[in-house]
């Protein structure tokens, strides 16, 4: 049997044993990995996986399983299976969904150059020039250079028991690089992620290797120049896009997962600290900063990584204001706890694999851009630093205390970025601690790629963690 | 799991040698996991995975220079006809490769024999899904008998079928067992604590799993009611969970992987002192019950213990076969010329994490498998009598991030239960505080060793570490600054 009638089968074959819910979804996987470093190949690998995860509502209790064989036999004993030990759950207060609308629909990444069109030796081609170009600038100082390029496409069908059917054709373009630069006395390290939902054009319409030659060469810059500085009063702080990124990922879409808000994730990923700030308040009612400050989540945006048009529950996507001017505005909801709270879903909810269930996900998190540009933001500074790029981070389990250490930071001077570079000025701030800080956002974007991790088993998905550059007043920057 | 068929693996072999592959080897895998997932003291989802697939590593001849070419493929639900179809096609692949720099080779010995381990399967696994979401309902009840308010966790248990055949007719078939479970309990919205389970043998699950639960919420009920820590210097007493993150990022670093791609605090410190006498570690895929236990490695190279670090000295690297020849390589000026190369059996079908998914390409690469810590002498209450100096008792922590892993730079934040202990008593909770650290200095720094192992195995932890307390001195800790 082919993916789609087995799919459509396990739905007739659950409800017929009982389950009040059913849900299937087979997914073909292709990766076309390349991992080189300092232009040599470590490894090259074509990856084809595909099989079914089947997730079923019997007596409010929530089961899921997966199998990787088209056989109809092993998939109905799944299923047989799935629902038997659902059962066991026991739960007092049952699961239910929030009720959407049946959708039977498709869609799929607009694609120019399909990967498969693209010959082994452009791929490896790509990589070999791209390290060459590196390493006639700045081999020197950077002495590892490791790319990572995945060309991934996958073909997913989605079914529900509820008369929702959704295929999708995703194509996604992968790259990481790891650069290692080392001075006499001083060494850093860069790790850069760059993404897009595209074929084989992406690179050329992106510029993808000459952005990635230019960080080589502030890194290069950083290694040789940045020294510390002690900073005893609060300065003002301009942040590049990829940090007001990691910091509406971290400290804005993370929180708002409503599974986290109601504690599902306890164990792993964590909870949330708006579980504090909603005690008592309407969501709408909370001031998280200042009136020019909105983080949006957009999984429709076109060609980013983590584009989507329909959930993995077969809603359909759009953008989602997490904060709106300043005010908390909604959260990150799948069918589960957008019944939890009352209201519907708005596609959040993710899963990567078809062995992974889908939950509460980001797709793209970013600072709404403002109507400056970046050179207004500096202008307006007397002391301060200009913050382009980080190295560590991390945060606590509820999403409130975080840090970030800078890597190509600048010092700034009566309006003006100066040459003096800033050695891993760190940002340890609380969320409200940020959000209340920002006075101007620049309607310049930059784009990043992350893998943004949550769930036991852990199941990273693609998002985006670029945006705006933003000002920040009055840090105390350790 | 009726479909296993062992006789794929002489199949794979036979046809990749056939259609012109000089080197290969074949794992044949299925897996039959369950887990169940709870929080807020009720269970939230019952998950089961069912997995058969045989891995194929294939590589070429001998070329002059550095590095052959290597070809992998998986093949899901495999059978005789996938196998013919899909392998030769593979194996002519390799002429359009190019050679990787970082395979040598492999294993070429015949093993007639292997080590055998204790503890690796346990035949009550079979039915545990039955009984598993009472477990979990007893686990949640111990909790709160204890004076958590809700408790959430998971449990993951199944059971693993591995056979591996190589070129050189290494290998064989065995079958292990696993239980593992998170249980944390919480007492309000900031005070928790966590307590795991990392067993293979379920003769004393049920116990088990309700210590953890008492555990769990014990730590909730004593970390209420926290102070804010304040920022400063204090000896630190990390748990086993906090030593095993810790100390395993330092241990990350004894894998020629690691070091090549400049990701390794270790690198040029071999036979040099970087912590006290008290600091020995092993790689040991032999210690019974151990998660990553097994008698031989991917290439069917007998599993055998490694000494990582002995009484405070680096001693040694893991290594597959082909890394060991490449080391031997590139320090031919340092070694030995006459000591002959040689996997520490470490050689493993590990994964780069490219997608994420359990279907990650797998590649041929030097993984560890338990790291072993040699016990101290210190029990806990007398590690906590010896503190004279102000000390934070870490019981968990999460998200580890580098400024720098070659420089072994970090910081790491305290989850669950967090506490103050001067004058050689814990004073109380403490919270939001953030540990800052250097590798090799908190390695020079180790104070106290404590004598009771535990094995750690959880969302930050994914090497199997068998660790007991740790005592460090002078450790920074931070906190948000507004």
């Amino acid at each position: 049997m082919d993916g789609k009638s087995l799919s459509d089968h396990a739905i007739e074959y659950g409800q017929k044993k009982g389950s009040q819910y059913v849900e299937a979804r087979y997914i073909v996987s292709k990766d076309d990995i390349y991992i080189a470093r300092n232009g040599s190949f470590l490894s090259i690998q074509y990856k084809q996986s595909e099989g079914m995860g089947i997730r079923v509502l019997v007596d409010g209790c929530m089961g899921f399983g997966s199998v990787d064989c088209t056989d109809r036999k092993l998939v109905e004993e799944l299923v047989d299976s799935v629902i038997r030990t659902a059962k066991l759950g026991k739960r007092e207060k049952p699961i239910e969904l929030s009720d959407e609308k049946a959708v039977k629909t498709s869609w799929k990444v607009p694609v120019r150059i399909p990967f498969a069109d693209v010959s082994r030796e452009e791929k490896q081609g790509f990589i070999k020039e791209l390290d060459g170009a590196i390493k006639k600038t700045a081999g020197r100082v950077i002495r590892n250079r490791i790319f990572f390029m995945n060309l991934h496409t996958s073909d997913k069908y989605i079914v529900t028991s509820q008369g929702s059917a959704v295929s999708s054709d995703l194509s996604l373009f992968s790259m990481y690089s790891i650069m290692n630069a080392g001075v006499k006395g001083a060494s850093e390290q860069r790790m850069i992620g760059m993404g897009g939902t595209m074929g084989w054009e992406w690179l050329k319409e992106k510029d993808i290797a000459g952005m990635i030659l230019r960080e080589a060469n502030n890194l290069t810059r950083t290694v040789k120049n940045a020294t510390s500085l002690t900073l005893n009063k609060p300065v003002d702080v301009v942040v590049g896009g990829e940090v007001s990124g990691i910091m509406a990922h971290e400290n804005v879409g993370h929180p708002s997962e409503a599974d986290r808000i109601v504690g599902r994730e306890g164990a792993q990923a964590g909870e949330s600290f708006y579980k504090d700030i909603l005690q008592g308040n309407s969501i709408t009612d909370v001031k998280m900063g200042n009136d020019i400050v909105s983080v949006i989540d957009d999984p429709t945006l076109k060609e980013s990584p983590g584009f989507y048009l329909y959930d993995d529950e077969c809603v359909k996507a759009r953008p989602r204001y997490l904060v709106k001017n300043g005010m908390l505005n909604e959260l990150l909801l799948n069918r589960e706890f957008a019944r939890v709270f009352d209201t519907n879903s708005n596609a959040s909810a993710r899963c990567n694999s078809y062995g992974r269930e889908p939950i509460p996900r980001m797709s793209n998190t970013f600072f709404e851009p403002g109507e400056y540009t970046v050179d207004e933001l500096i202008e307006g500074v007397k002391h301060g630093i200009l913050m382009k790029s980080f190295t560590e981070w991390n945060i606590d389990d509820r999403r409130f205390h975080s840090k970030y250490v800078g890597l190509e930071a600048y010092l700034i001077k009566n309006g003006e970025v100066t040459d003096t570079m800033v050695k891993r000025p760190v940002l340890e701030l609380t969320t409200m601690g940020i959000l209340g800080s920002i006075d101007a956002v620049s309607k310049e974007y930059e784009s990043r790629m992350a893998s943004c991790g949550k769930s036991d088993p852990m199941q990273p998905v693609p998002v985006s963690v670029g945006g705006p550059h933003l000002r920040m007043r009055e840090i105390k920057v350790g | 799991m009726g479909r296993y068929d062992e006789n794929l693996l002489k199949i794979a072999v036979d046809c990749a040698l056939s259609s012109g592959a000089k080197e290969v080897i074949a794992l044949l895998v299925q897996e039959n996991e369950h887990q169940i997932r709870f929080s807020d003291s009720s269970i939230d989802v019952i998950k089961e995975w069912r997995r058969y697939y045989l891995d194929v590593f294939i590589a070429g001849g001998h070329p002059f220079g550095i590095g052959r070419k290597i070809n992998n493929l998986t093949i899901q639900d495999p059978n005789e006809k996938k196998i013919l179809a899909r392998v030769p096609k593979e194996v002519n692949l390799l002429e359009q490769l190019p050679r990787s720099k970082l395979y040598l080779g492999m294993d070429k010995s015949t093993y007639g024999k292997y080590p055998s381990i204790k503890g690796l399967y346990d035949n009550r696994i079979e039915n545990l899904w039955e009984r598993a979401p009472e477990l979990v309902r007893n686990t949640i009840h111990s909790a709160t008998e204890a004076g958590a308010r809700k408790v959430a966790g998971v449990l993951y248990f199944g059971k693993v079928r591995k056979g591996l055949l190589t070129g050189y007719g290494n290998g064989g078939v065995y079958t292990t067992s696993h239980c593992n479970a998170t249980v944390r309990s919480f007492y309000d919205e900031r005070s928790s604590g966590q307590s795991l389970v990392v067993t293979r043998d379920l003769s004393d699950i049920d116990r088990r799993l309700t210590h953890a639960g008492r555990r769990s919420g014990e730590l909730a009920v004593k970390g209420a009611g926290g102070k804010e820590g304040k920022a400063g210097k204090y000896d630190l007493i990390m748990s086993p969970t906090v030593a095993a993150n810790i100390f395993g990022s330092v241990l990350s670093g004894a894998n020629p992987l690691s070091m090549i791609i400049g990701m390794s605090c270790l690198k040029g410190k071999m036979n040099k002192k970087i912590g006290p006498h008290e600091m020995t570690v092993f790689d040991d895929p032999l210690v019974p019950g151990g998660m990553n236990s097994r008698p031989f490695d991917s290439e069917g190279t007998p599993s055998q213990r490694t000494t990582l670090m002995d009484e405070g000295v680096f001693k040694g690297m893991i290594h597959n076969t082909s890394t060991a020849k490449l080391w031997k390589l590139v320090n031919s000026m340092k070694l030995k010329f006459w000591v002959r190369p040689k996997s520490t059996s470490n050689s493993s079908f590990g994964t780069m994490g490219m997608t994420g998914t359990d279907n990650d390409p797998r590649a041929l690469m030097p993984a560890p498998s338990n790291y072993v810590f040699k016990p101290g002498s210190y029990g806990f209450d007398e590690m906590i009598a010896s503190c004279s100096r102000p000390t934070i008792y870490m019981t968990s922590n999460w998200y580890t991030r580098f400024t720098n892993m070659a420089e072994g730079k970090f910081s790491t934040v305290p989850r669950d239960a967090v506490f103050l202990v001067e004058g050689g008593e814990v004073k109380g909770p403490v919270r939001n505080l953030r540990l800052k650290g250097d590798l090799l200095e908190m390695c020079g720094n180790i104070d106290a060793v404590g004598k009771d192992l535990e094995q750690v195995m959880w969302w930050e932890v994914s090497t199997p570490t068998l660790i007991p307390h740790i005592k460090v001195k002078d450790c920074t800790f931070t906190r948000a600054r507004q």
